[in-house]
């Protein structure tokens, strides 16, 4: 009986557990907010990157606007690091 | 302050035989902008042509052509050390251009050629003995493996075992990982021996075309070779020889013929007509008066300088800043956007002011600021270059900004200073010792907008000016309009969110009563603004109504200041637990002679990863910061596409009339 007590009692969560795994949920959307956009910035800096570089290798004068160029959609995971900051605190 | 420096249109016109005198003395002044002359482009100057060059341009030229070839050769900067500072008189340098630089330029052309034939001499030797070094272990005179008739003589490397059962004769030489053999057989067994030797993984190598042992020859070409590089070195030296002592010769009359050669080369951008000229060109106001009395006084008078009028021309005209010397290093930023046009706003001092601030908030930390700091004033030595200078001031501008933000954010390295923040806490939470309510993040974003809508609001206003000052007719009050529509749609989309939400450091307009279907006052001042500001940008532009995200989506990228900054803070902050909380405390307690090493391998954590977060830190912040310059800000008022400033003549640095 006594060992069936503590089972129950095991698969029932407490406040503390619900609180923590909430915590453990913000963290994980947070980081999947981060990543993804992330990865959405990557794959838009990868074209405009390599086309920057050939420019900047064909003229030399463009290389401040094609850095200016390349960061733009730096946007994105900005974006990301804003809800994740906005999730965590 | 905010527009570039005011340009006058003048034209000189005179006769023919004043042309040099005229060309020499605008030079000499340094600040015409020539409005190069283009057949055909304009009525009235039709029947004219092109001007000739003075009858000089073409040895001059020659000469200066010749002497580059010897600066090239030298490699010769002008910012060199040891180069004599003072300036030579132009008539001395002169005569010797006459007597001493060509006698000069002979013996060094000599020289030079003389290092050609040497240089590929010693290539040629090195050839052989390549192609000699595989034979060198074998025994025969090279010139018996070749020239048979009757036999065929294989030679190259093999990597297997080679089997043979014909009759033949073989010469090996082998080293560690090489085995070469020469191996001779009869013409009728030719066949089998190429069998033989595919399976041993064959790899010809030509037989030298030599006489003799292939070992002795190796020396002979050595000892050659050492000679020749003997001779090289006795020219080389030589030829720094001179190059030590007229280094000073060479650049100054570098610089004298190069301004003969423009000279003489002026008059292909002059219109001319029968026996007269004319040129038209841009003369700072400023400067005007000067340059009148110059031109007066060195033709006496005999030629006519006409002020043009300015409202007919002023769209052409070429830009020179004009800031006060805090923002001038700033011009560079703006030159790799784009040089403002002659009638628009320049934002250089606004940038100047706004991307320290930006740099501030986002590396807010008196210690990367402090090491900035450093290798900004400590780099001036080294990076000299005109371009360089202004880099390192800028970069002195924030490092200063970053400190003062460090000490209002209350930060040094990732760790707190001993005063509680005085703007916004951006502590985080990270490590042992963490407490406190960790970053005020939300402060901190509202912050960001805020001045995200009030610099898009000024751009906006600028914006305004611009095309007031620009656009002409109908159009420029729509323009003008658009601009203001913009303003009060952004406004307007405030004024429905302060009404609906409580927000901290914004106004609160929830609690005003409702007016009309549940909406109060505030709200309806809203809606009414968006409608008016859409009304407005169409009656403009329809496209523009696309644009319309814009507003949002550039308001919240100014959250950037705080994200990339947090991030930033958050790496110190690993940085200082891991270094000093999981490596280098530990070991305090109880120091023994291996936690002595772990702890210097704890402090060359905290370092390298203080220096990596300062390589990290500076490249966001300036990026991020400028970034926001150029795509936020710019693009509400500025176009840029102004063409420079360029003034005929040049600045003299080794020679003086």
């Amino acid at each position: 009986m006594a060992d069936a007590a503590t089972a129950v009692a095991a698969t029932e969560m407490t406040v503390e557990m619900v609180k923590a795994s909430q915590l453990g949920m913000k963290a994980l959307g947070a980081g999947i907010a981060v990543g993804l956009t992330g990865i959405g910035t990557g794959l838009a800096e990868m074209a405009i990157g390599s086309a920057a570089v050939g420019a900047t290798a064909e003229n030399k004068d463009v290389f401040g606007l094609v850095l200016l160029l390349t960061v733009i959609p730096e946007t994105i995971v900005i974006f990301g690091l804003v809800v994740g900051l906005l999730l965590l605190f | 302050m905010l527009t570039p420096e005011g340009m006058t249109r003048v034209l000189i016109a005179a006769t023919k035989s004043q042309m040099e005198p005229v060309i020499r003395e605008i030079y000499r002044q340094n600040l015409f902008h020539i409005e190069e002359f283009v057949e055909k482009d304009r009525k009235e100057y039709e029947g004219y042509r092109i001007g000739t060059p003075l009858p000089q341009a073409n040895e001059t030229s020659r000469e200066l052509l010749r002497l580059r070839g010897i600066t090239n050769a030298f490699m010769i900067r002008e910012d060199e050390e040891g180069i004599p500072h003072e300036k030579q008189k132009n008539e001395h340098l002169k005569g010797l251009i006459g007597k001493e630089l060509p006698a000069l330029e002979k013996d060094v052309e000599e020289l030079l050629a003389r290092r050609t034939r040497l240089d590929t001499q010693i290539k040629e030797y090195e050839q052989k003995i390549e192609g000699l070094t595989p034979f060198k272990d074998i025994p025969v005179d090279l010139e018996l493996l070749r020239g048979y008739r009757s036999f065929s003589v294989f030679s190259g490397y093999i990597s297997r075992e080679l089997h043979l059962d014909i009759p033949h004769e073989i010469y090996t030489a082998e080293t560690k990982k090489t085995k070469l053999i020469a191996l001779v057989v009869s013409n009728s067994d030719r066949n089998t021996a190429e069998q033989a030797l595919a399976d041993a993984q064959f790899q010809a190598v030509p037989i030298p075309d030599e006489e003799g042992i292939a070992k002795d020859r190796i020396g002979y070409y050595e000892s050659q070779l050492l000679a020749v590089k003997g001779e090289l070195e006795e020219i080389n030296r030589r030829l720094d020889e001179i190059k030590k002592e007229h280094k000073g010769l060479f650049l100054a009359c570098n610089e004298l013929l190069t301004a003969d050669v423009e000279m003489a080369e002026a008059p292909l951008r002059f219109a001319t007509i029968g026996e007269s000229f004319i040129v038209e060109g841009w003369v700072p106001k400023s400067e005007l008066e000067k340059f009148r009395q110059g031109i007066h006084y060195a033709t006496g008078g005999k030629v006519y300088v006409y002020e043009m009028d300015p409202s007919e021309v002023e769209d052409v005209a070429p830009t020179e800043y004009h800031n006060v010397s805090f923002a001038k290093p700033t011009e560079m930023l703006m030159d790799v956007y784009s040089r403002p046009k002659y009638t628009e706003i320049d934002p250089t001092l606004l940038v100047s002011i706004i991307f320290p601030i930006f740099f501030g908030i986002i590396l807010g930390d008196v210690g990367y600021g402090a090491i900035v700091l450093a290798l900004s004033l400590g780099l001036r030595k080294i990076i000299t270059g005109d371009e360089g200078t202004r880099l390192l001031k800028v970069l002195r501008n924030a490092s200063i900004s970053s400190i003062v933000f460090g000490v209002l954010y209350s930060e040094c390295f990732g760790f707190a200073l001993p005063w509680k923040p005085i703007l916004f806490s951006r502590h985080l939470n990270i490590g042992g010792h963490a407490g406190g309510h960790g970053p005020d993040v939300i402060s901190l974003m509202i912050m960001a907008v805020w001045i995200g809508i009030l610099q898009i609001t000024l751009g906006r206003i600028l914006g305004m000016i611009n095309h007031a000052r620009q656009d002409h007719g109908a159009h420029r009050m729509k323009a003008v309009m658009a601009n203001l529509g913009w303003i009060m749609v952004l406004w307007g989309i405030l004024f429905m969110l302060w009404a609906a939400f409580t927000m901290p450091f914004m106004p609160d307009f929830t609690g005003l009563p409702p007016i009309a279907v549940g909406l109060n006052i505030a709200s309806i001042i809203g809606i009414v603004m968006i409608i008016l500001g859409v009304i407005f940008i169409i009656r403009d532009s329809a496209l523009e109504i696309v644009e319309l995200p814009t507003i949002l989506s550039h308001v919240l990228s100014y959250a950037r200041l705080v994200g990339v900054g947090l991030s930033s803070v958050a790496i110190a902050m690993v940085v200082n637990f891991i270094a000093i909380g999981l490596i280098i405390e530990p070991q305090l307690e109880s120091l023994s002679a291996v936690g002595v090493i772990i702890i210097i391998v704890g402090v060359l954590v905290f370092v390298i990863g203080h220096l990596l977060n300062t390589i990290l830190g500076v490249l966001g912040g300036a990026l991020q910061s400028i970034r926001l310059q150029y795509v936020e800000f710019f693009t509400k008022f500025y176009k840029g596409g102004g063409k420079k400033y360029n003034p005929f003549g040049m600045k003299k640095r080794f020679t003086e009339d």
